[in-house]
């Protein structure tokens, strides 16, 4: 695809919401006046028939491949003029849509004439933007081949079964492939399901019989590699490692379970728990006596389970009863615990004479020779009931042999005791895969029927994956991270910081991560903007693109306006509904769209500055909502960052600001948008002398290209498995005071090198102390170690020590 | 090309465009609340009505969905497209009482009360589907949906729980013509499930 920038820009009258407030003529031309648009033209509706239809016409006259519509909001707008103009090969990112309704003419009361140059600023800022984009080429997925299904767990086969119906070819890991073996072991993971045997056994037989099913020998998973459509599988197979090729990966894994804590009497004879009633079961037949079933999981700390618990319950005593008469069956369980029974149950019930028993929370029952003892629910009198064998409910939990293979999948997360999906909530097409596709009840604890389900649910979810992939009509998301080969050093930052899971390794042995599966970013870049060597970038949103057009803006900007970045799901919704709801606010807020804050990188606040802004505000989503996870946390410590930076260079530091809005409280949008621009009025403007410019230029500098402080700064940044907040921790104060010294000492560094490169003549400390106004000793320290470090050459003139850059 | 009079004035529209398209784009007035550019029209609101008129037969219709044909002679401010817009917001004005946005449209046409009983005096919701439409069309999940039948109608998620599919991206309340949504938004949108992932290190 051909980089020349030819754009177009679309101005809309919008009916009557538009044209009289703002000056659409006067607009016109300034536009027309930037060399960048290649052509501009005012409609009464851009998106519109006739204006979508105007808009193709002006495309295939002048060559058009990059188009700014001037008109509503981008949120709602942006999909149809997608789909509309795929034809003409315009890809969603190659258009810009700005709000000029919504965050230029309803603002305020203005004449139309100033808020033609406001909307004229905003739109060369785009124009700036659009100039820089390199588009990526419309990439079809590939995924061919067979898909794998590990993990062991018991969905394997119901995704197997479902795999074999659509004719794909599928290995499958487990441990034992006999229908028989299989029944009589599964009650170890799902305790009281009989009734679902004859299926299951039907599925097992139907799948092993399938030619299309190559089961693989039992080994342990070693390492995976790869992305989506071409993953490396490792295993273990009798000392030998072997290697498997697939498209696809399934993980089924059950979770396990363990008998109760001593707390509950728990012998393994008399006091059992249920897997073990189901071995009784299986051994000796039909146990006689007083059975009671006690489901104990309030009482253990597990209250989610009780629900499964008493299920099992329920139904294992069912099962006893219809064979044995000799038996009393008794079920106990917490009153907080609702009955799981329909009304034809408790027929059932009734008729084979289960008792259920609820007892009162707040007494602890108590299990004793031959009697529990407990607390009545109406009476509140303590009652008992004797047993012969009492079966608590197990504990669940995740064992190690299938922690150790999650982590290998990298579906294992340090704070949660289950496995789980995605931390999704973004819009469907922005990622291209919807989810890990995990089953069973590792995922969370469930029955056997729910993880068969779960298991068949996800390889029907494979299975149209690969049809669209085979059908050529699936392709790769526009806007994903790509890694530079060149640049990557494998530190691992972005891995460590990806809240999807898409940073994939590209060999396992050496464990870089150095590849993204493009099926499973979703676009947050908050990794590409930590990588400290720049070898991480979203494509088509590059970091590139958003400093051609902050820097664009900055230009324009006043000393008194300010620039508002503002999230496409927290701030940018608050400033549309303002507008929507005609409320007014300060004019002098230039709006910015993102799709995350978190993927400002710190090279793009320090270009703001460089280039002149006085005052940059971050708006993003309501803590702890953040769409993409943390990108709130790491503008966080961005801007506390680039604030370091302020006060470094003598500027006041309440110039960067970060707010959060939630999208349905656009009053509060406004007043943080006017208490900041209130804050950064009272402030005196940053004086235009070389001095200030120098420092600005070295701080633009050491944001973007200093490794060393671009990788502290990623350290710090808050983790996918952290739970909690940066400044909970025990060293914050300390880790930030640490980084303040080494950026002290970089900053000092980077403008002794800066004057240098600049000037091009060697230069004595003294000089220096005068041309830098810093402190002469601390100048002579860096001299001395940047010397050192060979970045300087020293040389003696006039009997005084000249250093001059390398 | 097809050739066509909107009050009397010559128009010219492609094949496929509506009457409000064609209308909007010689920048005539037609009013429209169920109407959003970036979703497909659904003609549930009937406030875009305008007379055809063909000799002395003459008819009513949606002007947002209905196709334009050589030849037709449509208007737009007769007495009888006025009767039915008036109507249309008396109704509308009882139904959703609490709706700012309504009453100041109400009121450009010229309607400030209503003759029908107002039953729910909270109710700003007039269940155009706008919202419904957007998340599925533009958003790509199904969220909210219009539940229950007949007068028991109203936007909701599935169960009228709180949902799990919902982003929370806010287009529905951007798009919301009545602002009902603001109130209904917050019984939908959760708060983020956090178990996230971690990769094997």
């Amino acid at each position: 695809m051909t980089n020349t920038a030819r754009i177009g820009v679309f101005l809309c009258k919008c009916g009557e919401k538009i044209e009289p407030w703002v000056d659409l003529n006067l607009l016109k031309n300034i536009i027309t006046k930037d060399t960048k648009a290649v052509h501009c033209e005012i409609m009464p509706f851009s998106c519109l028939k006739p204006g979508v239809e105007n808009i193709i016409r002006a495309i295939t006259e002048k060559g058009i491949n990059r188009i700014i519509i001037a008109g509503c909001e981008s949120r709602l707008m942006l999909k149809k003029m997608e789909t509309m103009l795929q034809p003409q090969q315009i890809h969603k990112d190659q258009i810009i849509i700005i709000n000029l309704r919504g965050h230029v003419a309803a603002v305020s009361e203005q004449s139309p004439e100033f808020k033609a140059k406001k909307a004229g600023k905003l739109i060369k800022a785009a124009l700036a933007d659009m100039d820089v984009l390199t588009p990526s080429n419309r990439t079809l997925a590939e995924i061919e081949g067979p898909v794998m299904i590990v993990g062991g767990g018991i969905a394997s086969f119901t995704a197997a079964h479902e795999l074999v119906q659509k004719k794909r070819d599928c290995f499958l890991s487990v441990e034992y492939s006999d229908a028989d073996t299989i029944i009589r072991n599964i009650h170890k993971y799902f305790p009281g399901e009989r009734h679902h045997y004859k299926r299951l056994s039907k599925i097992i037989k139907e799948t092993v019989a399938s030619p299309h099913v190559k089961f693989l020998p039992a080994g342990e998973l070693t390492g995976l590699a790869g992305v989506t459509g071409d993953y490396n599988l490792k295993f273990n197979e009798k000392n030998q490692v072997v290697e498997y090729k697939t498209s696809a990966i399934i993980a089924c894994m059950d979770a396990d379970l363990a008998p109760p804590l001593p707390g509950f009497g728990y012998n393994g004879k008399t006091v059992m728990y249920q897997p073990e009633m189901e071995e009784l079961i299986w051994q000796e037949g039909h146990p006689e006596g007083q059975i009671v079933f006690w489901v104990n999981d309030f009482e253990a700390g597990y209250p989610k389970f009780a629900k499964l618990s008493i299920q099992s319950a329920w139904s294992m005593a069912k099962y006893l009863c219809e064979y044995t008469k000799k038996s009393r069956f008794t079920i106990l369980y917490n009153q907080q615990i609702p009955l799981p029974l329909s009304a034809a149950e408790r027929k059932i019930s009734q008729k084979l004479g289960i008792l259920w028993i609820p007892y009162d929370p707040s007494v602890y029952p108590t299990l004793q020779d031959n009697y529990i003892s407990f607390c009545g629910v109406h009476d509140h009198v303590e009652q008992e009931v004797s047993w012969d064998l009492v079966v608590l409910s197990p504990k669940r939990e995740i064992g190690t042999e299938t922690a150790k293979k999650a982590q290998i999948l990298g579906l294992l997360h340090q704070e949660n005791n289950f496995l789980s999906g995605h931390h999704a909530r973004v819009r469907p097409d922005m990622v291209g895969r919807e989810e890990t596709y995990l089953a069973g009840s590792a995922r969370f604890p469930c029955n056997l029927h729910e993880a068969l389900t779960q298991g068949k649910n996800a390889a029907t979810k494979t299975n149209t994956m690969m049809e669209k992939a085979e059908a050529k009509m699936l392709y790769v998301p526009r806007m994903v991270c790509i890694v530079d080969v060149s640049r990557c050093v494998g530190c691992g930052q972005c891995q460590e910081l990806c809240d999807c899971g898409g940073i994939g390794v590209m060999d396992e042995g050496g464990g870089l991560p150095r590849m993204v599966d493009p099926m499973i970013c979703m676009g947050g870049g908050t990794c590409a903007a930590a990588c400290p060597y720049n070898a991480l970038t979203l494509q088509n949103n590059t970091t590139a693109q958003r400093e051609a057009r902050v820097a664009s803006l900055a230009k324009q900007l006043t000393p008194d306006e300010i620039m508002v970045f503002a999230c496409n799901w927290g701030g940018l919704p608050a400033a549309d509904n303002a507008a929507n709801k005609g409320l007014k606010y300060d004019p002098r807020a230039y709006i910015l769209d993102v799709p995350c804050v978190g993927q400002i990188d710190i090279s793009v606040l320090a270009r703001a500055f460089l280039e002149g802004s006085s005052g940059v505000i971050l708006v993003g989503c309501v803590p702890e909502e953040c769409h993409h996870s943390f990108g709130l946390d790491h503008a966080w410590s961005r801007i506390n960052f680039i604030k370091k930076l302020l006060t470094l260079c003598g500027f006041d530091r309440r110039r960067i600001a970060l707010a959060h809005a939630d999208l349905n409280k656009p009053e509060e949008f406004i007043i943080t948008i006017e208490s900041f621009i209130r804050e950064v009025s009272s402030l005196e403007a940053i004086a235009k002398n070389p001095l200030n410019q120098g420092k600005l230029v070295s701080m633009y500098q050491l944001a973007a290209f200093n490794s060393r402080i671009r990788y502290l700064l990623s350290a710090s940044l808050r983790r996918a498995w952290e739970k909690s907040y940066r400044g909970d921790q025990r060293h914050g104060l300390n880790y930030d005071q640490d980084f303040a010294d080494a950026l002290n000492e970089e900053f000092l560094q980077t403008r002794i090198l800066q004057l240098l490169q600049t000037e091009k003549r060697a230069f004595n400390a003294a000089e220096l102390t005068d041309s830098l106004h810093e402190d002469g000793e601390k100048i002579g320290e860096r001299l001395y170690e940047m010397a050192f470090e060979g970045m300087l050459t020293r040389s003696i003139k006039n009997q005084t020590v000249h250093y001059m850059a390398n | 090309m097809i050739a066509f009079k909107i009050n009397d004035m010559e128009v010219e529209a492609q094949q496929g465009w509506t009457i409000l398209e064609t209308a909007r784009q010689y920048s005539i007035d037609i009013p429209t609340l169920c109407y959003h550019e970036a979703v497909a029209p659904s003609g549930a609101c009937r406030l875009c009505m305008v007379e055809l008129k063909d000799g002395d037969w003459s008819k009513l219709v949606a002007s947002c969905i209905y196709p334009v044909a050589e030849g037709l002679k449509v208007y737009t401010e007769t007495s009888r497209v006025q009767n039915v817009r008036h109507w249309i917001f008396e109704m509308l004005l009882s139904a959703c009482p609490a709706s700012q946005e309504i009453k100041t449209m109400a009121k450009k046409y010229g309607v400030e009360a209503t003759c029908f009983p107002v039953h729910h005096p909270e109710e700003a919701c007039m269940v155009c589907g706008l919202c419904e439409r957007i998340c599925h069309e533009v958003v790509g999940l199904s969220a909210i949906s219009i539940v229950d039948r007949g007068v028991y109608k109203k936007v909701g998620s599935p169960f009228l729980r709180t949902s799990e599919t919902c982003v929370a991206c806010g287009c529905c309340v951007t798009i919301c013509p009545t602002g009902a949504m603001q109130m209904i938004i917050d019984r939908v949108r959760t708060m983020p499930s956090t178990p996230l992932t971690q990769l094997s290190t």
